[in-house]
Order: structure tokens, then C-alpha cells, then sequence
């Protein structure tokens, strides 16, 4: 079983050949039909209307396009060679909702799937849905097809219904949205549009489109009148041209008319996972194997009298852990026997835990006796110890510089199993008190009144670790100037609010995360967070947590954690436990009066193939009770795009705008972007709206840090074993 | 004793508020910040300017590098000219396996040899992890064939990806010189190899679609 997997994991490689071989040289390849421009809307596109094509497989692209009738951000995904995903968030102009401001915000999300590529005579063809989550302004649906005319000329035709027909949906002013409106698809009327490009070098591509929006949004008021609202200042004519640039591999910029009345701009950034500036890092070359020498040459070090002198081990341990130490690895402890050693490390630098191990085993070549044949390295997360992958040194010596696949079939990967009693702790070499001093930048995106908002500041932050699995830590944060402020939620000011003393909203929902802008802009000295952490494993596949503390911004108290995860096993359980008070605004040391137990039982999946999904069952922050599921995909370099969703017994109404609490979590390694190497990543979480139904604390969860080290991960980026 | 380190350093740090972060973790591991590590990256690519700009300074050719480093090192060198970049680098074996030479540069760039035939490239960016050679044997005995070469690299992806390529093998326009062509993937490439009993002592080798052309001179085999 584990074999079989290990070796499709191994040899599945998708990766398109231009992307291995280079776009510099003339290769000729049979990828799907790729976007040379994007859309207004941030989708491959002519200007405003949609065509057949897709992104490389993996794109994570987002574009922000501004002119007068709309400011829109998007962010697309390209979840399979042929599925496209957008969410966007626009400002719309000339439409007032209760604020009377002029504009809109409003949310969006895009699907697209090519149901063929080009082939011969025939176009791609695909079909989409437009601003599919309840009815919005851009509702719509289309089915299109793309051609290559010549070489350079691309010309798109297809029949679009809703907004891409000139007929707007109408909007339910009293609907919170959030849920997709099936039955009005493809209904109300179809038009036909058309655009064509042409790729006039390696960097200009022109588009022309013929396009039926005409810009208008509809409401349906509480009172049942019916209001039609013209986006921006006129309805636009019907042709609309463009204009892109390609910059380097990922930047384009963009300019183009609508009608011929109104100019826009537009600038996207498009990264692959795939396509890394360094794609094998830049880290320096791993010392070699040094292969023993011949028995004769040294019969003591064969026979292994040496483990008979005490001062041996520490010898070789001392050497060994500096040796690691100038890889990143911090060896937490050691056995040695005459002809088995084991060392625990802590991986601080490399994204691909194979590689920690890979340099670790050769390392190992280098400082151990030549009777050491069996080498058994364990990876340590938190101070516990997760997984062991045991080698035979004459393997390591035999397969370096060989593929990959051998020394993956050589090597046998299990749970960390205490080897009988001689461990022994590495002394001094333990970095047991960590302190990092320094500014910070927190950002918050796509706010319904101010789409960018920041703060800056200074942030210290420390670590003790008082015994291997138990930490203290904790920060304290400074704001030196920034635009994110205190706010209140209800129209109230941050005074009144904080004088009204209440944690339950009006409609007698408690205001567990709704009130959150309370915690910001806070000019005092902040604790984000301050906590006790014991990480422990019960037995070998059940890890445990309990965490102390001010467990985040907004909350403080006890988590409780286990999970059971088997090290082959693509199939975890786990559960989580909270009994936490909501904090002070002021982000110091005190409470508020909300108290409240919440807990999840947890189901994790690997489906293989970098698809994995999670689904929690249990109490919200609220009191609500409901589940979450989660799907995310992820790369062998450590790129990850999820989406979940979370449905609890609040009502639509009792949730609010969005009716349900759903988002997108993006998370990429800086190594991929710098090359250096590191275990940092970057990345955040675009949630529909800050609700309050849905919400959980947020805790240090057990169970990414542990799948890390385990089959699915490890052998997934095994590739970099011999790195 | 840490309480005094942390004292000091805390006084350092405050003086530079603002402009960097101050932290007794090395860079690049978890919790020391974004900042630090795109900090790290930016010093380390000035740094390397820096080096390639220092070398107009004190003009030496090749040949005079090459000289002095076979003064000051007495074991195995080879000089590797990467034309892409147009650099040459002195290298120097820090490790045998069997017949695998690796060598290394005083900054941790490496090369695989395997008696001057080019198997691996490590900490260049865009690495070779290993390369199968079938023509091996051919061009170590002058003959004339066909064989396939299978180059594998560490890809974007996080994987280890092969390139197969169809090569052929035969005496080159000057005497002593073997001639490797090789095509795939709609890509050709031309490896020159000199060959004395059996060991290749110059080359020139492509290393892949990033790396390019490498030249291997044996400085001292």
C-alpha cells in the first residue's frame, strides 16, 4: 500500500514541458489553450466578456482594474488544468445602497470550465457562472469558444445571459446573498458577444470586444418598488478596446476603453507554483557522502570497540550537532550504539522535510564509526518527537547521486518510536530562549468602506522553552502610526460601544467576532498573545496539546487538543476543546464578561495527488452549532489554495450579509519567492465577511505541524532528498 | 547570563528601530520574521553583486587563477566556466564516492563528477539532481553510437523531473575531441568531450535548459 503510493507520488509529475525546459527556447508542447490577457474582471478575457481559455494549471493570479464605472480586485485560482475560480471585490460607482455614498462594495466569485480545448477545426469551448453567490450586480452566465485564427489573432464568440446580456439581474434588497440562486441560470434572455486579440509581439497583445453590458443594477425594494441604477456616469456604447504589456514573467499592465466615453487601467501579477525563479533553491551544496574506508584500513572503528570509551558519544554528538547546526538542524538528542545511531532533530530552514533528512543521513556518514550501519533520523516538531525514517548507511552511500526513487525505496519511514532508553540531550547545543525584536505590518484587505487598510509598528516577541514540548511564549506589540482605527459595529462610536457594555448583538446573537475592529487601533503597548503550550504524545500515532493563556487577540482561556495520526496513514482524527472569555479592547491583561465552552471532533483526508480535506463538527464561538469543510490543494513545494465554508444553526438572517461564514486560504513558502532557503511562508485568509457565526478561536493547531513529517508530506517532497 | 545578552542586544536593537529587526534566531528559521528573511535575501544578492563587481578590480585572467590555486591547494581542482553567466569558477574535490567526484567552490556551489563526465550541479539555482548517460562508455572508448541520456532536475514544483533526450556519439572535427548530439523535448545540444585513456579532461557540457553551457577544465586530475 504505502509502496504504491510512494511511487505515484514519486512519478506523478504534471508539469508542463515549457515550464522545465524554458520558454526561451522554441519547444513545441501540447498545453491547453493559455490566457495571454486578462479581463477587467481578472479572468482570461477580451475587456469586459469572457473567452474559452484557461491558466496554467496552479496560477494564482490577482488583478486590480480601476475606472469609472468600477474598482475591482481579483484574485483567480486555477484549481485544474481546466477549472478557473475568482473571488473579487469591487467597488461599484454611481449606485447607492443605506450608506448613500455614491458606491457599493460588493463580493464575488467567478467559476469557468473548459469543457474542451482547441483541437483542429474545433475552438475550446467553455462555460461559466458569474458572480454566482446570490444575486449581484455582475450576476451572469456564458458558454464561449476560442480559436486561433493565426498564430497571432485569437478571436471568442458566445451567448451570455444576465449582465453579460444586458439584462441585470434583479436584486433582492432585503436577501442576505451568499447562496447560489440556481434556478435563475441561463434564464431571462441570451446575447450574443465576441472579442478578438492579437498578439502583436512577445509583450503587446490588442484586444476589440463586442460586449452587451450596459451597466445597470436593479433592486427590488422592501417595498416591492423596482429601482434601476446606472453604474458610473452613462451607459456605455458597445465595443470596447484594450491593450496589455507583459512585464517579466509575472506582471502585466493594462489599459483599455470602454465604450468611448470611459479609460481604465489594469495591472495583474501572476505566479505559478511551478515556475520558482530558483527552482532548486539557493541554498549552498550539502557536504558528500564520505564512504567508510575498508575494514582493514580501520579495524577498530569496524568492530566497534570505540562505543567501549566514554567519551565517544559526546565527541561525536558535539561534532555532529555543530555540523547540523550550520544546516538548520538542531539535534535535540542522540543514541548511539556500535552499530545503530539515532538523532532527533528540529528542522528550522528547509520547506521539504526530505531534505533536513537527506543532509542529516550524509552528514551521518561524515562523523559516525564505520560499524554504524543502521541510521535512524527523527524529526522533532514542538519537542515531540513525529516521525523516523530509518536508512542503512551503505544505502546512502551506494544511491547518492542517483534518482530519487532508490534510496525513497530503501528507506523506511514510521512513527518515532523511543529507542530503548539511551537517548541522550544534546548539552548547550539546545537554543531553549529565542527573542526577535523589530517592526511590524498587519494589513487588512477588501473592508467595505476602505478596501486597504494597514498598521505599523513595533513587535517583540519571545519563546522559552522550559523542557522539550513545553513552551512559553508571547509578544507584546507597539502601534507606531497606521489606518487601521477602533471601530464599533452598529453605527455606534468605539465609546458609545464600549459604554453600552453588552457582548450580544441586538438580534441576540453574541458578538463573538463582529465587534473585532474594538481590538484595533489601540495607541497603549498590546499583547497579542501570551501562552503556555505543552505538546506531548500520549502513544506513538496520538499527539496531545494544552495551551494557557491569552490565546489570541480576542480571546483567552484553555485549549485542549488531540489528534490520532498514524505516520502512513492518509486518514487523521482529532479534537479540540476551549473554554475561553473574550478579552478586553484595550489588549492588555483583562476580560470582558463573554464566556463561552467551544469545541470541534475533526476528520482530515489526503486524497493524494496534493488534494486534502477537512471537515470539523461542533460548537462555535456563538454557541452555534454546525460544521466546517475545507478543501485545500497543495504542491510538493509547499503551495497551498483552500477554500471552506462553515454552516451553523444561526439563520441566514441571525448571520447577516453572506448568510454563511466561507473563504479562501492562500499560503506560499518564501523560499520559493527569494530561493533562499526557508521554513517561513506568507499567505492569509480572504473570508467573505467578519461574522460572527461560524467563528472558532484561533488555536496552534496540531495537526499541519505533524503532517509535515509524515508519508504524504514527506514523500511528496522527497524529490530533494539528494538536494 | 541570557538576561544580560538580552539587555545588550535589546539596546542595539532599539538604535535601529524601524529600519531592522533584531533576533538571536538565525535567519530563515520560523518566527524570526518575513522581514528578516527578505532582508537576509536582499544582502545576500547585493552581496553577490558586490563580488562580481569587485572583479574588474583586481583583473585577473583565468590562467592566473588558475595558477594560483593550484599553488595554494595541493589536492584536485578543476576550473568551471558557466557561459550563461559568463563566470569561471576554480573548484576543488571535497568528497569521493566511488567514482563520483564532488567539487566545490569556496562559496558551496558544487559540481558531480564522474571522471570528468557531468552527473549533478548543486546550490546554482537551477540545479541538475543527476544525469543517466547511456553514451557514456561510448564516448569514454571514442566509439561511435547512439544512447539515451536522461537528465533529471529539481523542479519548481518541489519535484525531481527527468529530461529524456536521443543522442548519438562520433569523432569530432578535431582529433582527440569526442562529440555527443543530443535532441528531445524539441531542444538539441551539442556535449564536446576530450577524452586521454579513458578520462575526460575537457569539456564542454550543457547543463540544462537554465544552467546552459558548462567548461570543464582538469586543473590537476
Amino acid at each position: 500500500m504505502r509502496r504504491s503510493r510512494l511511487t505515484r507520488q514519486l512519478m506523478a509529475t504534471t508539469l508542463p514541458l515549457a515550464l522545465i525546459v524554458g520558454s526561451g527556447i522554441g519547444i513545441a508542447t501540447a498545453d491547453p489553450m493559455l490566457a495571454r490577457n486578462m479581463s477587467t474582471y481578472g479572468m482570461p478575457g477580451g475587456i469586459d466578456t469572457p473567452t474559452a481559455e484557461a491558466m496554467a494549471e496552479g496560477t494564482l493570479a490577482a488583478t486590480v482594474s480601476l475606472s469609472d464605472y468600477a474598482l475591482r480586485s481579483n484574485v483567480l485560482f486555477q484549481l485544474t488544468p481546466r477549472l478557473t475560480t475568482a473571488f473579487r471585490y469591487s467597488r461599484i460607482e454611481g449606485i447607492n445602497d443605506a450608506r448613500n455614498s455614491g458606491s457599493i462594495y460588493d463580493r464575488s466569485f467567478d467559476f469557468r470550465y473548459q469543457l474542451v480545448d482547441e483541437d483542429g477545426w474545433r475552438p475550446a469551448i467553455a462555460i461559466g457562472l458569474q458572480d454566482f453567490l446570490g444575486t449581484g450586480v455582475y450576476s451572469g452566465e456564458y458558454i464561449v469558444a476560442t480559436r486561433n485564427i493565426t498564430p497571432t489573432i485569437r478571436a471568442s464568440a458566445g451567448l451570455g445571459w444576465g449582465t453579460l446580456a444586458g439584462k441585470p439581474r434583479i436584486i433582492d434588497a432585503g436577501d442576505e446573498g451568499g447562496t447560489a440562486n440556481v434556478e435563475d441560470w441561463f434564464r431571462g434572455g441570451a446575447a450574443p458577444f465576441a472579442s478578438v486579440s492579437w498578439q502583436v509581439s512577445d509583450r503587446l497583445n490588442l484586444q476589440a470586444e463586442y460586449s452587451n453590458d450596459i451597466y445597470r443594477a436593479q433592486y427590488r425594494l422592501n417595498s416591492g418598488a423596482l429601482v434601476t441604477q446606472q453604474q458610473g456616469d452613462t451607459e456605455p456604447g458597445r465595443v470596447n478596446l484594450g491593450l496589455t504589456y507583459q512585464m517579466g514573467r509575472s506582471y502585466q499592465l493594462g489599459l483599455y476603453t470602454i465604450g468611448s466615453e470611459t479609460i481604465g487601467a489594469q495591472f495583474t501579477v501572476a505566479l505559478n507554483p511551478r515556475d520558482a525563479v530558483y527552482p532548486s533553491g539557493l541554498e549552498p551544496a550539502p557536504a558528500p557522502v564520505r564512504p567508510r574506508p575498508a575494514r582493514a584500513a580501520d579495524p577498530e572503528g569496524w568492530s566497534g570497540q570505540w562505543s567501549q570509551d566514554p567519551t565517544a558519544q559526546p565527541a561525536i554528538q558535539t561534532a555532529l550537532s555543530n555540523a547540523l547546526a550550520g544546516e538548520g538542524q538542531i539535534l535535540q538528542s542522540m543514541a548511539l550504539a556500535p552499530t545503530r545511531a539515532e538523532v532527533r532533530i528540529r528542522n528550522t530552514r528547509y520547506v521539504h522535510q526530505a531534505e533536513a533528512v537527506g543532509r542529516t543521513a550524509r552528514l551521518m556518514t561524515r562523523a559516525l564509526p564505520p560499524s554504524v550501519e543502521t541510521f535512524v533520523i527523527t524529526l522533532v516538531e514542538r519537542g515531540i518527537p513525529v516521525s523516523s525514517v530509518t536508512l542503512r548507511r551503505s544505502d546512502v552511500e551506494r544511491l547518492e547521486n542517483t534518482e530519487v526513487g532508490q534510496i525513497a525505496q530503501a528507506s523506511v519511514l514510521s512513527d518515532a518510536v523511543p529507542y530503548p532508553g539511551d537517548l541522550v540531550r544534546t548539552p548547550g547545543a539546545y537554543q531553549r530562549f529565542t527573542w526577535n525584536l523589530g517592526p511590524y505590518l498587519a494589513t487588512s484587505l477588501f473592508d467595505p468602506s476602505d478596501p486597504f487598510r494597514y498598521e505599523v509598528g513595533a513587535e517583540a516577541r519571545a519563546s522559552y522553552e522550559i523542557v522539550p514540548g513545553l513552551v512559553l511564549s508571547g509578544a507584546i506589540r507597539q502601534r507606531a502610526f497606521g489606518s487601521i482605527d477602533k471601530e464599533a459595529p452598529g453605527g455606534l462610536s468605539p465609546d458609545e460601544y464600549e459604554a453600552q457594555d453588552s457582548d450580544i448583538a441586538g438580534n441576540g446573537v453574541p458578538r463573538v467576532r463582529s465587534d473585532s475592529r474594538m481590538y484595533s487601533g489601540t495607541t497603549s503597548p498590546t499583547i497579542p498573545d501570551l501562552t503556555l503550550a505543552w505538546f506531548a504524545r500520549p502513544t506513538d500515532q496520538v499527539y496531545s496539546r494544552v495551551t494557557v493563556g491569552l490565546l489570541e487577540r480576542a480571546y483567552g482561556g484553555v485549549s485542549a487538543e488531540a489528534l490520532w495520526k498514524p505516520v502512513n496513514s492518509p486518514l487523521a482524527f482529532g479534537a479540540e476543546v476551549n473554554r475561553v472569555r473574550k478579552r478586553d479592547f484595550d489588549g492588555g491583561l483583562g476580560f470582558r464578561d463573554y464566556e463561552v465552552t467551544t469545541g470541534h471532533v475533526s476528520a482530515y483526508y489526503e486524497f493524494g495527488q496534493g488534494y486534502t480535506a477537512q471537515v470539523d463538527v461542533g460548537r462555535y464561538l456563538a454557541g452555534d452549532v454546525g460544521a466546517t469543510l475545507s478543501v485545500t490543494r497543495e504542491f510538493a513545494n509547499g503551495w497551498r489554495v483552500g477554500a471552506y465554508a462553515t454552516e451553523t444553526d444561526l439563520s441566514a438572517e441571525e448571520f447577516g450579509e453572506g448568510s454563511f461564514d466561507k473563504g479562501l486560504t492562500i499560503s506560499i513558502p518564501l523560499a520559493w519567492a527569494t530561493g533562499q532557503p526557508s521554513t517561513q511562508r506568507v499567505g492569509g485568509t480572504l473570508r467573505s465577511l467578519s461574522r460572527d457565526g461560524g467563528s472558532r478561536v484561533r488555536t496552534d493547531g496540531l495537526y499541519d505541524r505533524v503532517r509535515d513529517s509524515h508519508a504524504t508530506q514527506i514523500y511528496q517532497g522527497w524529490g530533494r532528498f539528494w538536494r | 547570563m541570557i538576561g544580560y545578552h538580552v539587555r545588550a542586544g535589546m539596546a542595539a536593537c532599539a538604535l535601529l528601530m524601524g529600519l531592522s529587526a533584531c533576533s538571536n534566531t538565525p535567519a530563515g528559521q520560523e518566527g524570526s520574521g518575513i522581514g528578516t528573511a527578505l532582508r537576509q535575501a536582499a544582502a545576500e544578492a547585493v552581496a553577490a553583486r558586490r563580488g562580481s563587481s569587485e572583479a574588474p578590480v583586481a583583473p585577473r585572467t583565468p590562467q592566473q587563477r588558475a595558477e594560483e590555486a593550484l599553488r595554494l591547494n595541493p589536492g584536485p581542482l578543476i576550473m568551471v566556466g558557466l557561459e550563461n553567466l559568463g563566470t569561471t569558477q576554480i573548484m576543488a574535490l571535497t568528497g569521493q564516492n566511488g567514482a563520483m567526484r564532488t567539487y566545490m567552490t569556496p562559496n558551496e556551489q558544487a559540481l558531480i563528477l564522474r571522471g570528468g563526465m557531468l552527473v549533478g550541479t548543486r546550490g546554482l539555482g537551477n540545479d541538475m539532481s543527476v544525469t543517466e548517460p547511456q553514451t557514456e562508455t561510448l564516448i569514454r572508448n571514442g566509439q561511435s553510437g547512439s544512447g539515451q541520456r536522461i537528465l533529471r532536475y529539481y523542479t519548481g514544483d518541489g519535484l525531481e523531473t527527468p529530461l529524456r533526450f536521443d543522442c548519438t556519439t562520433g569523432p569530432g572535427p578535431n582529433p582527440g575531441i569526442m562529440v555527443e548530439n543530443c535532441a528531445g523535448h524539441g531542444v538539441t545540444f551539442q556535449n564536446n568531450y576530450q577524452v586521454q585513456g579513458g578520462q575526460i579532461t575537457v569539456s564542454r557540457q550543457w547543463g540544462g535548459p537554465a544552467l546552459g553551457y558548462l567548461t570543464i577544465q582538469t586543473l590537476r586530475p
